[in-house]
């Protein structure tokens, strides 16, 4: 382990910055809302910000993004197609280790399946990752519950733990040690392993009770989900709560649904885009000529808590879709935030 | 032959040319089409039951079950003008591009099959999917036991592919019956739902396997008519469809149940179908 002073910040970013796009958490200047978002200069961002209002997740897979160009001449009947590949480097400077979870899951899902989806893989070949761990829990918080936090285990290129004077900065690659080489950084010392062990210790001890005494219960509501008990009266309640907004996937870092539409320009190019979209959308699984096989809003609605927790979704991610970020919870209009659907669960199982 | 060896086109699509466009029934056409890549038009492979993503340039891609047989068959596909980008491709004329992605999906089952009976039901333009797989079996006839189809319409105007029925009639060991709703003249063939003519039938039971596609109607009561008869749920086969945009499993649309359709599917067994819990 190294030890970075926290003078040393604005170094590490002059040297991200020559090779990547950086982007980081942001406090937006009107909201007051911490963002992750590019950071164009060292003083822009803040490491020890709140857990941002959405997750690292659209760095690799953007809201919108132009995945093919293509131009047909009718006349002369001739097609050009072309990939478009403007990808720069990145970096992901300071995520929480619930985001960095969530971009394991979409790694896994997006490269590990029987297809790999090679238009993630471009964005995500070309990504250096410093985690940051979580000292102090925000309210919202229960990675606790879900295993993947406060502090990041695997996938980071380097991951940072405040100690007040600076930072414990551990390596997770080679492209981690050839920074931290070039940036002269001295070891931390003996002390270093336990120093973290106790802040990480501290910082567990300090989330909210109730995320704490909601641990079993996620896995209880796990097992009901890929069971099928959760009775239809549940989704029910809980389909009569949902807006159909589509927040709970845009704040979700692992939800990865998209759409795909063609878009004509003037120009007589038609690019092929690829979009966010969310299984709480009623056209979601509308087909052409009107039939929709999933109608009902709580039979989209359990879809969702279907894809975060149950065992058959678990097995593509290698974990629970659901990473404990409390997101959804704090987005949903409807009050229907994965540790609220939980509680229903809960009660269905307790009888309260 | 190299069934398995193909690796499907992925992300960027193939650009195909359409070289003959034939009317099937109302708003359903043929479409004819070649690789324009001889090396993609030499080695393009599919098992039946698969589909394609189909792109047409300037409107969109859909997804399409494939009605060609993967050995010695013209390659088409069979469109009905539904929705925006269907309606686009009706448009088109012979010599103008489309754009191919897959084959994507898990097909009919072919060599697992050998030796048994075949019984396809089909409805209306469900005999699209199903006739990948019959033309294939005949094509292999010997290798299987009775192989027989049982295909329905609204009116005789409304039955595909009548030339490959003119065909299927004169094949021999091949027993085929179609039947249309209401009589009409010089209809000389059965008349009645499909299910009701399943039922009235003398099919086979023992080591029979039945590929049933059709509207959702015509669908559930076949399958029932056909367990009353004795088949058994893992031997019925159908194919479904979904809302799909990518067809490697990533966007989602075609989520059901715990199975993606284009990875896990389009083919399932009706003993799964009753599983996923969503209607068909």
């Amino acid at each position: 382990m190294y030890f970075l002073e926290k003078a040393k910040l604005p170094q590490l970013f002059e040297l991200l910055k020559r090779d990547y796009e950086i982007y980081g958490p942001v406090q937006d200047e009107v909201s007051g809302e911490v963002i992750f978002d590019r950071v164009p200069e060292s003083s822009g961002f803040d490491l020890e910000a709140p857990i941002p209002y959405n997750p690292p997740k659209f760095v690799l897979f953007p809201h919108f993004e132009e995945i093919l160009k293509y131009r047909y001449e009718r006349q002369t009947k001739r097609v050009a197609i072309e990939r478009i590949n403007l990808l720069q480097p990145k970096v992901l400077l300071g995520l929480r280790s619930c985001d960095l979870t969530g971009i394991l899951c979409l790694d896994r899902f997006f490269l590990g399946q029987e297809f790999v989806d090679e238009v993630y893989l471009e964005h995500r070949k070309k990504l250096f990752i410093i985690s940051n761990t979580c000292v102090r829990p925000f309210p919202q918080c229960f990675c606790v519950c879900t295993d993947s936090g406060p502090s990041a285990r695997e996938g980071f290129d380097l991951n940072l733990t405040y100690t007040g004077p600076g930072y414990l900065v551990e390596v997770g690659s080679k492209k981690g040690q050839k920074l931290v080489e070039e940036m002269i950084l001295p070891e931390a010392g003996l002390e270093a392993s336990r120093l973290k062990k106790r802040i990480i210790d501290d910082s567990v001890l300090s989330f909210d009770r109730v995320a704490l005494e909601n641990k079993a219960w996620i896995s209880r509501a796990t097992n009901r989900l890929t069971t099928g008990f959760v009775r239809p009266e549940v989704w029910e309640y809980i389909g009569h709560q949902c807006f159909e907004c589509g927040a709970c996937a845009f704040v979700c870092p692992t939800c990865s649904c998209f759409n795909i539409e063609d878009v004509n320009f003037r120009t007589g190019d038609t690019y092929r885009v690829r979009t966010w979209d969310s299984c709480s959308f009623e056209g979601y699984t509308k087909m052409a000529g009107d039939h929709n096989p999933r109608k009902p809003v709580e039979d989209r609605r359990n879809k969702r808590f279907f894809c975060k927790l149950s065992y058959s979704q678990s097995k593509k991610y290698l974990r629970p879709g659901c990473v404990g970020c409390g997101r959804c919870a704090r987005v949903c209009p409807g009050d229907i935030g994965l540790p609220n659907v939980v509680t229903y669960i809960r009660r269905e199982i307790t009888g309260d | 032959m190299s069934v398995s060896t193909m690796v499907p086109i992925v992300t960027v699509p193939e650009v195909a040319t359409i070289v003959d466009i034939r009317d099937e029934i109302a708003e359903v056409k043929t479409f004819y089409f070649v690789f324009d890549n001889p090396e993609i038009e030499r080695s393009f492979r599919v098992r039946s039951g698969q589909f394609i993503m189909c792109t047409v340039f300037g409107a969109g891609e859909f997804a399409v079950s494939l009605p060609f047989s993967p050995e010695n068959d013209r390659r088409h596909i069979s469109v009905r003008k539904v929705g925006k980008v269907t309606a686009a491709l009706h448009e088109l004329q012979p010599g103008d591009k489309i754009g191919i992605r897959g084959p994507f999906g898990n097909g009919f089952p072919f060599e697992e099959i050998k030796g048994q009976n075949i019984i396809y039901v089909a409805g209306g333009i469900g005999l699209i999917p199903l006739r990948s797989s019959i033309v294939h079996v005949l094509q292999h006839r010997s290798e299987f036991g009775r192989v027989i189809l049982v295909y329905g319409a609204r009116s005789s105007r409304d039955l595909m592919y009548k030339e490959s029925i003119q065909e299927w009639k004169a094949t021999e060991n091949f027993e085929t019956y179609f039947t249309i709703d209401r009589p009409e003249p010089g209809w000389s063939g059965e008349v009645g739902f499909v299910n009701q003519l399943v039922a009235r039938l003398e099919l086979p039971v023992e080591k029979t396997v039945a590929f049933v596609c059709g509207p959702p109607v015509m669908f559930n009561s076949v399958i029932k008519e056909l367990k009353a008869k004795g088949i058994k749920e893992q031997n019925i086969y159908s194919t479904l469809e979904r809302h799909m945009k990518c067809g490697i499993g990533k966007c989602q649309h075609c989520a059901i149940g715990r199975t993606l359709v284009c990875v896990d599917g389009p083919v399932y067994t009706y003993k799964q179908i009753k599983t996923l819990g969503e209607q068909i």
